[in-house]
């Protein structure tokens, strides 16, 4: 599913941008308000529903995504980057250990593929992405000709 | 002009302040064999020095605290925030409190608890009459 944030670029994303803002207010909704315990005693777990989690931090001259990939590392994760479309994805195994009886199961095995609509355009070869204690963070330089250019303004004569 | 309004002006009353930050319940898998609980939870963000792992009496308790990489910028978009984990579970007698351990990969932690000799299970030998 293409993730569109509301940035205020494009008029047209905008109405996909509110949905998206509507389901993260739910979320976390139910994850604050009620302690995520709206429905009986049964906690509502963190990290189920959208997977993974990720924000966008736009920090002038780049683009900062980090997400919550708990159990994967370097080699379990597929970044592409389209134009001004991101994708992650990859695939988070769970497996009973040898020789254990499984009383509860509760974190989820996902194969995920998730994009996001980036509010401009990057450039690809400056992009970097490191992930650690389950943190994944992708920086995105901003494509040179996006940037706020400076016009020097001369008296005419 | 004085006009009785029936509106009783009442102070604020402050909002239930919890002494403890904001946290939500890790998911967690456990899993047991003869020897040990074994008890997996998703704690991303999470670093060693943060997380207390308490066992009292029968009462199993994680907390972990977590700070995200700090950007600095306007956010654009936020699924996620700084938030602590925390979850509690009632195990049962007999595990060894001194011999477990943890350890902590790619957000992800795993506790091992030992069981106590009295509960593991023993084989017991028939012997012909």
């Amino acid at each position: 599913m293409l993730t569109r944030w509301n940035t205020g670029w494009s008029d047209f994303d905008e109405m996909f941008a509110a949905m998206n803002q509507l389901r993260t207010y739910m979320d976390r909704l139910f994850e604050e308000a009620w302690g995520g315990r709206l429905f009986g005693d049964r906690p509502q777990l963190y990290g189920a529903g959208t997977w993974p989690r990720a924000n966008l931090i736009d920090t002038g001259s780049s683009l900062v995504l980090t997400a919550e990939v708990p159990g994967l590392s370097d080699k379990d994760i597929q970044i592409t980057l389209n134009q001004e479309v991101l994708t992650l994805s990859g695939e988070r195994k769970v497996q009973v250990p040898e020789g254990y009886s499984v009383h509860r199961q509760e974190r989820p095995a996902v194969r995920f593929s998730r994009s996001f609509a980036l509010p401009c355009r990057v450039d690809a070869d400056r992009t970097t992405a490191t992930v650690k204690n389950g943190i994944l963070t992708v920086t995105l330089e901003k494509a040179a000709d996006v940037m706020p250019r400076r016009i020097a303004v001369k008296a005419s004569t | 002009m004085s006009r009785e309004t029936g509106i009783v002006k009442s102070e604020p009353q402050p909002m239930a302040q919890s002494a403890e930050r904001p946290a939500v319940a890790p998911p967690c898998d456990i899993y047991e064999n003869a020897d040990e609980i074994l008890v997996v939870a998703d704690v991303p963000g999470a670093v060693p020095e943060t997380i207390e792992i308490n066992l009292d009496k029968n009462e199993l308790s994680i907390t972990a605290r977590r700070e995200l990489p700090a950007v600095e910028g306007s956010l654009l978009a936020a699924e996620h925030r700084d938030r602590d984990f925390r979850r509690r579970f009632a195990v049962p007698g007999g595990i060894d409190a001194n011999r477990i351990t943890a350890d902590l990969r790619d957000g992800v932690l795993t506790l091992h608890l030992p069981k106590s000799e009295a509960l593991k299970p023993r084989q017991i030998a028939v012997r012909a009459g």
